[in-house]
């Protein structure tokens, strides 16, 4: 169920506000050099990222006015920051996009102003992914300064031949480059994302890129099959979705790749990165995603365990665990509400916001626990819900109980995972 | 206006697809003024879309011309329109056995066809007086004299009796109205005996129940009498009754040879069956008219609707549709791949094309057809009668079955003689025998075959057409049923037969056909968590097997960001999917599978 954008409808942010104040907070920054033709994440590139004519400066400002009119939302609804009913947020992140590309004192100015008007707290998780190319990277000391802890590094693949399949800019060196410059300065936590599945791959192309990533000696992993998906066909591209339109030129590409995919070849991809990243000392907590002991993306597990969280930015999500809402997309409309040209008061940018029911909820909760490691305690058996499937997937060896009495997915029944969600939706 | 008995005329005008009936009958209208020219549509007489659309007639029609002749008197030209495709030799013979006389329109480019020359035996049969015409002769290629030969050496029709008309440009038309009038005899019958019509066409009006299209044989018919339809026994008083000018135009009295219609309030079109004679109740002749032939259904084929939900609308649609089109049977069927749907025979394969678009158009319906099998006699080792089959999947298993036998038709194809070759190729590959062949002119011949229906229902005509450059036409007619080496050829999918994809096969062809049909299965099989074997068949004896691989990944990778609603309807959309798949044992097939397999043709 779709509602009015609720810039029109409440422009306070008051609307649908429900049962808890966020522990976390994401920013959209959708800025890149150039957009990857399988990248379906909301991004502008080119001429309005760099050069004399590009907007960050101004989306920059109105990210700004975001933050202040969604505190302002928050202070009214629970209070100001650091009480029981309105905690210091435990994690930030700033994803994309590449927020790398914004200049450090951007980023130190927004991190500033995150601090004053929703409070950090403490040991609080702050992440910022990074692009590895030598000009888009950012300088890692000043990012560090500027109050990141985590880097999340787009490194894709260590593989020259599949990164120019990708149209990535980047070079393996230079993902080696950006994670030393990483670990100079000290950051707590560093992350590589690689990409398998990717056409022209083989299990020895994907064993070789895994192991120069181990040989980088990274925190965190994050795996993710090459997924082609067409966003305009699943109608989330309209002038209110969370999507951009996908060019001609990236349908081609995607076209063309996905008869270079193959479903074996990446089942088998996926164990063999599961079985050296266990030798590696990383454990998987999630279906795509590997850490070493204390490096876990706290973030990224609090929208698994369906935790609340405030978002900023052109296609954000946010969730408050009643309701979960997202900013629509397009760049324009997002500046032009929060920084009128005619001098008006800011409003918040066009979206759309969906209630989640309470069997929606149980199913989308019981689905998000299994991606993870923590799984579904046993009791999830007795619920009308979702028995039958359970039992069906420890039937069909896609479950298993751990040692710790709890109800986990098997390596198979990660990759064939949709089959037991479908089952629960 | 009421015209003597004398100065009636009842024809038909029989024609080849294209050769211009329509056009014609169109400038016949004009020039007797049955149509203001002002509202004249091109083919009125074509009513339905989808008769424009193909060009083919497909119902009968009729229409009353007045006409004054040469002599100053006012003629009365019935006619009676026929369909021109081989399918429809049934409603063909309707026409013309209504009529005295047949205007027989030959393009003079392309000479005469295959139809053309089954339409004129049958109309010869009885005894109807041909008005042969040269159609189309402001044509460029027209080539009138070669054409004239073909009617000489085929038909037997002398060159003088030939008249030459462009019924485009008008030309001829007037000359042929004449014609009608001199050539043609009056219909006989006496207006004071007892009263007898033949009903030949029928449609359902809501306003006047069921109006059927008669030819009066003998007696009279008043307004508000009351008649008796003698075989169905149904009575009723008249409404209405009247001509065809083509719309209907209510006169008070039809008398023995007149062709009309009359509006008889009955609400069910089974009560006026074509065919069935129409006397008076309260006198009744003694005996009806011959009457006609039923129609044989010669093609099988399950329709189905995409979506099962539909079966209920289909089930009205197909009652409806038979009200207007009676030439068709069906009874209700279920399969495990298709659902509910019905058994329909039908009179050939454009037959089963045109009930399946109908029912696609006028109903607002998606339906998917099985593949047309034609109906099997099988004789069963413990004897008893031969029963009959026209669904492979209700073959008896191969232990019962004495001998199958399958129907043949002698297949008559007219082409020009560059292409003798490739249809001899063609027709021996389907089974077919080559029976004789005959010169038309020095580069036209007839060529015969014998050859088993069930091998020119799958795709003959096509071939027919692609090999000889479209220029080979065809007819064909039944010559009994033959022993054949035959066998059902079954697909399993994880050891379960598909009964939708089961098909009456010969044994030689079966193993090609099988490893084709498993191959392509294979393609459209979704992977499923466990293998899933699939297997042509032959009773217990596999011919043919592929695999389907067990799904190795279904899984959403990237489910950060936060974005997990698109997610969700990502994952609702594969359930949605999974709840219209059609289970065949523990194996789920997307219905788009059978689709597939079953609008591609094989060959």
């Amino acid at each position: 169920m779709s509602l009015p954008p609720d810039g029109e409808a409440a422009p306070t942010g008051d609307l649908g506000w429900g049962a808890v104040a966020p522990v976390g907070l994401y920013l959209h920054i959708p800025f890149c050099v150039s957009h990857c033709p399988y990248c379906d994440f909301v991004v502008v590139a080119g001429r309005e990222a760099r050069g004399p004519a590009n907007r960050i400066a101004s989306f920059v400002r109105a990210l700004e006015q975001e933050l202040d009119l969604r505190a302002d939302a928050l202070d009214r609804h629970w209070g100001p920051p650091g009480t029981a009913a309105r905690p210091l947020l435990d994690t930030v992140y700033l994803g994309g996009g590449t927020p790398s590309l914004l200049p450090t004192n951007s980023i130190a100015r927004l991190l500033a102003l995150v601090r004053s008007r929703f409070g950090v707290a403490d040991g609080a998780e702050v992440t910022l992914e990074v692009n590895p190319g030598a000009d888009e990277r950012g300088d890692a000391g000043a990012i560090r300064a500027a109050g990141v802890t985590r880097l999340s590094i787009g490194a894709q693949s260590l593989d020259p031949k599949e990164l120019r399949t990708l149209g990535r800019r980047h070079s393996p060196d230079d993902v080696a480059e950006t994670v030393r410059a990483a670990r100079a300065s000290g950051l707590a936590s560093v992350s590589l994302d690689l990409l398998y599945d990717i056409p022209g791959a083989t299990l020895e192309s994907w064993a070789a890129t895994l192991d120069t990533a181990l040989a980088l000696v990274p925190d965190h992993l994050s795996l993710y099959a090459l997924t082609l998906d067409d966003p305009d066909a699943e109608g989330i591209t309209g002038p209110g979705g969370d999507h951009l339109p996908v060019s001609a030129g990236a349908r081609r590409w995607r076209d063309q790749a996905r008869r270079g995919q193959d479903d074996d070849r990446a089942a088998a991809m996926y164990e063999l990165a599961d079985r050296r990243l266990a030798a590696a000392g990383f454990a998987w907590y999630e279906i795509s995603n590997w850490a070493r002991p204390g490096h876990r993306s706290r973030h990224n597990l609090a929208y698994w365990e369906g935790r609340a969280w405030e978002a900023a930015g052109p296609g954000a999500h946010a969730f408050d665990g009643r309701t979960r809402r997202w900013n629509a997309a397009r760049l324009d409309g997002y500046i032009a509400a929060l920084t009128p040209s005619d001098g008006s008061a800011p409003r918040l940018p066009p979206g759309l916001q969906e209630p989640v029911t309470a069997s929606g909820r149980e199913a989308e909760s019981a689905i998000l626990a299994l991606r993870t490691s923590m799984g579904l305690p046993p009791s999830a058996l007795d619920r009308p819900a979702l028995g039958p499937t359970l039992t069906w997937a420890l039937e069909a060896g896609l479950l298993e109980p751990t040692r710790d009495d709890r109800l986990v997915l098997t390596l198979a029944g990660r990759l064939l995972s949709n089959e037991v969600f479908v089952r629960l939706v | 206006m009421t015209i003597p008995q004398a100065r009636l005329r009842n024809f038909s005008i029989i024609a080849h697809i294209d050769h211009g009936k329509s056009t014609l009958a169109d400038r016949l209208l004009e020039l007797t003024h049955a149509i203001d020219p002002r509202q004249m549509t091109s083919q009125v007489l074509d009513s339905m879309d989808l008769e424009r659309e193909k060009g083919i007639t497909i119902k009968a029609r009729a229409v009353r011309l007045e006409h004054t002749a040469n002599d100053g008197l006012v003629y009365g030209l019935n006619l009676i329109d026929t369909p021109g495709h081989v399918d429809f030799a049934y409603e063909v013979s309707h026409s013309l056995q209504a009529c005295e006389g047949a205007i027989l329109v030959v393009d003079a480019a392309q000479g005469i066809e295959a139809q053309t020359l089954a339409n004129v035996h049958l109309a010869l049969r009885e005894g109807l007086t041909i008005i042969p015409v040269l159609n189309k002769i402001d044509l460029p290629s027209a080539q009138p004299d070669v054409v004239m030969d073909e009617l000489e050496n085929a038909l037997a029709i002398p060159r003088e009796e030939v008249l030459l008309v462009s019924a485009k440009e008008g030309t001829g038309v007037p000359a042929l109205l004449q014609a009608i009038v001199d050539r043609i005899p009056p219909p006989k019958g006496d207006p004071k005996a007892p009263l007898q019509a033949l009903v030949f066409d029928s449609h359902y009006d809501q306003y006047k129940g069921v109006v059927v299209y008669i030819r009066l044989a003998a007696g009279t018919l008043h307004d508000h009498d009351r008649v008796r339809l003698m075989a169905s026994g149904a009575e009723a008083e008249l409404i209405e009754m009247g001509y065809f000018r083509p719309a209907l135009v209510p006169v008070p009295l039809l008398t023995a040879g007149e062709v009309g219609y009359v509006a008889t309030g009955l609400k069910n079109v089974r009560e006026a069956q074509v065919g069935d004679t129409i006397t008076s109740a309260d006198a009744p002749a003694g005996a009806p008219l011959p009457g006609y032939q039923e129609a044989k259904s010669l093609v099988f084929a399950g329709i189905y609707p995409v979506s099962g939900e539909d079966y209920p609308l289909l089930r009205d649609a197909i009652e409806k549709l038979h009200l207007n089109d009676a030439s068709f049977t069906f009874e209700p069927e279920s399969s495990v791949a298709l659902g509910f749907g019905f058994r329909c025979g039908f009179l050939g394969l454009l037959h089963m094309e045109i009930v399946q678009e109908r029912l696609e158009r006028e109903f607002s319906l998606d339906l998917i057809a099985s593949a047309p099998s034609v109906e099997y006699e099988v004789l069963r080792i413990n004897g008893g009668a031969p029963i009959r089959v026209d669904n492979p999947s209700k073959l008896p298993s191969i232990g019962e079955i004495e001998e199958i036998r399958e129907p043949w038709v002698q297949l008559s194809v007219v082409t020009p003689s560059s292409y003798i070759g490739a249809l001899m190729e063609l027709s021996t590959n389907r089974r077919g025998s080559f029976v004789g062949l005959e010169y038309l002119d020095p580069t036209r011949v007839l060529m015969k075959f014998e050859l088993p229906l069930a091998e020119l229902i799958v795709d003959y005509y096509d071939q027919l057409k692609t090999r000889t450059a479209g220029y080979a036409s065809m007819d064909y007619e039944e010559i009994g049923y033959r022993a054949a080496n035959l066998v059902r050829l079954d697909v399993l999918v994880a050891g379960e037969p598909v009964d939708a994809l089961s098909m009456i096969v010969h044994r030689d062809n079966a193993t090609k056909l099988g490893r084709t049909l498993v191959g392509r299965l294979r393609q459209l099989i979704p992977r499923q968590m466990f293998e899933v074997p699939i297997q042509a068949a032959i009773g217990s004896n596999v011919i043919a097997r592929e695999t389907v691989r067990a799904m190795s990944k279904n899984v959403l990778a990237k489910c950060y960001g936060g974005d997990i609603t698109r997610k969700r309807k990502l994952l609702e959309k594969q359930k949605e999917g999974k709840r219209r798949m059609k289970r065949v044992g523990s194996v789920e097939i997307p219905q788009e599978a059978f689709l597939a397999m079953l609008r591609t043709d094989e060959s």
